[in-house]
């Protein structure tokens, strides 16, 4: 208890103004920037995936499969953060079984569900399954039984059953978009919704989260197509890498003007909470917004991008720079989430003060809880890559390749 | 399985097997598991209603007091502490109104008021309110105040009675030499009704400028020119004349 005052009582020594006792600690806590940012790596994942499918990007084929398997192993961590966040993270369940139709949160298990089941898991099993089949009857026991059980003991590789899955994975690709739409829209809208918060109360938020949601999907295929492609000792397709970076450089155009828009917008309506919101962006955000957001979240990388667009650079020089864009990206997509979260709770209400956010090292809401969470999923698809590789081939000491 | 079933594709037979098992593991536990309390969506749950009645009542409502006791009731409605129920301060009363040898509690005691007349800045301005270690120490409230219509014994001669948390702010600002009723008219009659009767505020900007205009003859104030400065808004619509922000 006495530790909660010593914070409470650092935190009092940074306020600024005037602001409502309730107001002096932040209660969504670094936990809650985590969450969105993580979820917009998955939509952003799988639009990328989609675009193969739907949109038959050809060039961007070498990452079909991983951004499947990268939104898969986001989307398992996704809800952590919230759970971590909770009191009582074991009756989190109750939300599916006692469903509550007024709630927009409680609504979002189900979107989660629905983004978890009938999309990703249905997609990759179809994607995989011939696979799958194929490892079954090549690999040693137990393998080959575990590969069994997560094809559904499903045997059929002629030609039809081959056609179906690719029927049925253009299908589910097409939910899938709307899908990917909704689950991180549903971030922006929960947000957007909160009418008696100037800073996320707009209409653009659902929209603005959705492509900031696809730039920083984009980014992190690139960064894992980068990283993983030389490391198995292959040679990157530049075409695919060339291909990458145009859509991210076209993604980045449409979210930094829809983020220009919003903020035009709020300065052309000077509502009364102008003021507060000026004081705290210069104040409080200077760092976080403007310099990483703004700065080098997104004018150096849409820089650099049209640069390597419109001069010859040779591949190396193209891929060191779109390397360091794709990290600039990732880390200006942080800050954007940070800024949305933490940028609703450092003005008063009263919007004559300001309070600050004291980051915990420790602790369940703190620093070293925020890295598992950003490094766990990198765990679970190092396990996903070791389980369904997405170059179709498994090296195992009982056979030595198979498929 | 496959075509020999049903003629649906054999991909789809065995995941539509996996989410009919799921789905149905999942209605199980909804319509066989959880107790069907949890599953109201009213505002309140019909077990929880019966639960509440079935609790044992120890307070028998205003309206029984007044049978017997009409005259204190009588005084009460017409006093500040009407919306002050009898059990309030009396504690419950359900005993007494079935056996009068039970007597309810008569709390006589200074800390019993000053739950709710102990000085607290979050209280409503007008709200009578006391520094208990500086009012009449020791004394007994009821000696001075009648509980069923408390007033007080005289009319308060300052308007700090009341309004101490102003007075405080307004002891640090350079509108400290200003009497209260220099800017706010104050009838007799707030003093006694303070809700009723309200006491006035500035109206016209021509009442600060007696002093704060650049042609005031008033010396050592801030001037400034009312014609360019504040647009159509009266001054205190911006400056808390309390603390004035900007001094001298």
């Amino acid at each position: 208890m006495s530790a909660d005052f010593e914070r409470l009582a650092a935190i009092l020594k940074q306020v600024t103004g005037y602001i409502y006792p309730n107001e002096i600690e932040i209660h969504w806590s670094i936990l809650i920037v985590v969450y969105p940012y993580i979820t917009g790596l998955v939509a952003g994942a799988f639009i990328l995936a989609s675009l193969v499918k739907v949109f038959n990007v050809k060039e961007v084929l070498p990452t079909y499969r991983l951004s499947l398997l990268t939104a898969l192993s986001f989307l398992i961590v996704a809800p952590l953060p919230l759970l971590f966040h909770l009191g009582h993270p074991w009756r989190s369940f109750e939300i599916f079984l006692t469903p509550n139709l007024s709630s927009a949160m409680a609504m979002f298990a189900f979107v989660y569900a629905w983004y978890l089941m009938v999309v990703l898991l249905l997609e990759i099993w179809f994607e995989y399954r011939t696979d799958m089949i194929a490892w079954a009857g090549a690999l040693k026991f137990p393998s080959n039984l575990f590969y069994r059980i997560i094809s559904l003991f499903s045997s059929d590789t002629s030609e039809k059953a081959t056609y179906f899955d690719k029927k049925a994975i253009k299908a589910i690709t097409v939910i899938g978009i709307p899908s990917a739409f909704i689950l991180h829209g549903y971030v922006g809208f929960i947000f957007g919704s909160v009418k008696a918060n100037p800073w996320w109360s707009s209409v653009l938020m659902p929209i603005v989260f959705l492509f900031s949601a696809i730039v920083s999907g984009i980014a992190l295929i690139l960064l894992l197509y980068m990283v993983i492609t030389p490391s198995r000792g292959e040679q990157l397709d530049m075409k695919c890498l060339d291909r990458l970076a145009s859509l991210l450089l076209y993604a980045m155009i449409v979210a930094f003007s829809l983020e220009g828009l919003d903020f035009l917008h709020r300065l052309y309506e000077s509502e009364e909470s102008i003021k507060i919101l000026s004081d705290m962006v210069i104040n409080r955000l200077f760092i976080s917004l403007v310099v990483m957001q703004i700065l080098f979240g997104m004018v150096v990388p849409l820089g650099i991008l049209m640069l390597v667009k419109l001069a010859r650079f040779n591949d190396e020089l193209r891929k060191l720079l779109y390397f360091v864009s794709a990290i600039l990206i990732q880390i200006g997509i942080f800050s954007t989430r940070w800024n949305v979260v933490f940028g609703g709770q450092m003005f008063s209400k009263s919007f004559r003060g300001l309070t600050a956010y004291k980051l915990e090292i420790l602790g369940v809401e703190g620093l070293l809880t925020a890295l598992f969470l950003l490094v766990l999923p990198f765990l679970i698809l190092a396990l996903l890559l070791k389980v369904l590789p997405p170059w179709g081939k498994i090296i195992n000491q009982d056979a030595s390749v198979a498929s | 399985m496959k075509k020999r079933v049903t003629g649906i594709p054999d991909p789809v037979l065995r995941l539509g097997i996996v989410f009919i098992c799921f789905i149905g593991i999942v209605l199980f536990i909804r319509i066989v598991i959880i107790p069907s309390p949890l599953k109201e969506t009213g505002s309140q749950r019909t077990s929880a209603i019966e639960r509440e009645l079935s609790r044992e009542i120890y307070f028998a409502g205003s309206d029984i007091c007044s049978d017997c006791h009409d005259e204190e009731s009588a005084l009460n409605r017409s006093g500040h502490h009407k919306y002050l129920s009898c059990e309030t301060c009396h504690g419950p009363a359900l005993e007494h109104t079935e056996d009068s040898e039970i007597l309810p509690s008569a709390p006589r005691e200074r800390e019993f008021c000053s739950q709710c007349h102990t000085y607290n800045l979050s209280r409503p301005t007008g709200f009578p309110q006391i520094f208990p270690i500086a009012h009449n120490p020791l004394d007994p409230c009821i000696s001075c105040h009648d509980p069923h219509d408390p007033k007080t014994p005289e009319i308060p001669g300052e308007c700090s009675a009341c309004h101490a948390q102003i007075e405080r702010v307004k002891i640090g600002s350079p509108h400290f030499f200003l009497r209260c009723i220099t800017c706010h008219e104050t009838p007799e009659g707030h003093k006694i009704q303070p809700r009723l009767v309200s006491s006035t505020k500035p109206v016209e900007r021509e009442f600060c400028a007696t002093c704060h205009s650049t042609e005031s003859r008033v010396e050592d104030t801030p001037k400034i020119d009312f014609l360019i400065h504040g647009e159509d808004y009266l001054c205190w619509q911006c400056h808390y004349p309390h603390r004035p922000e900007i001094e001298k």
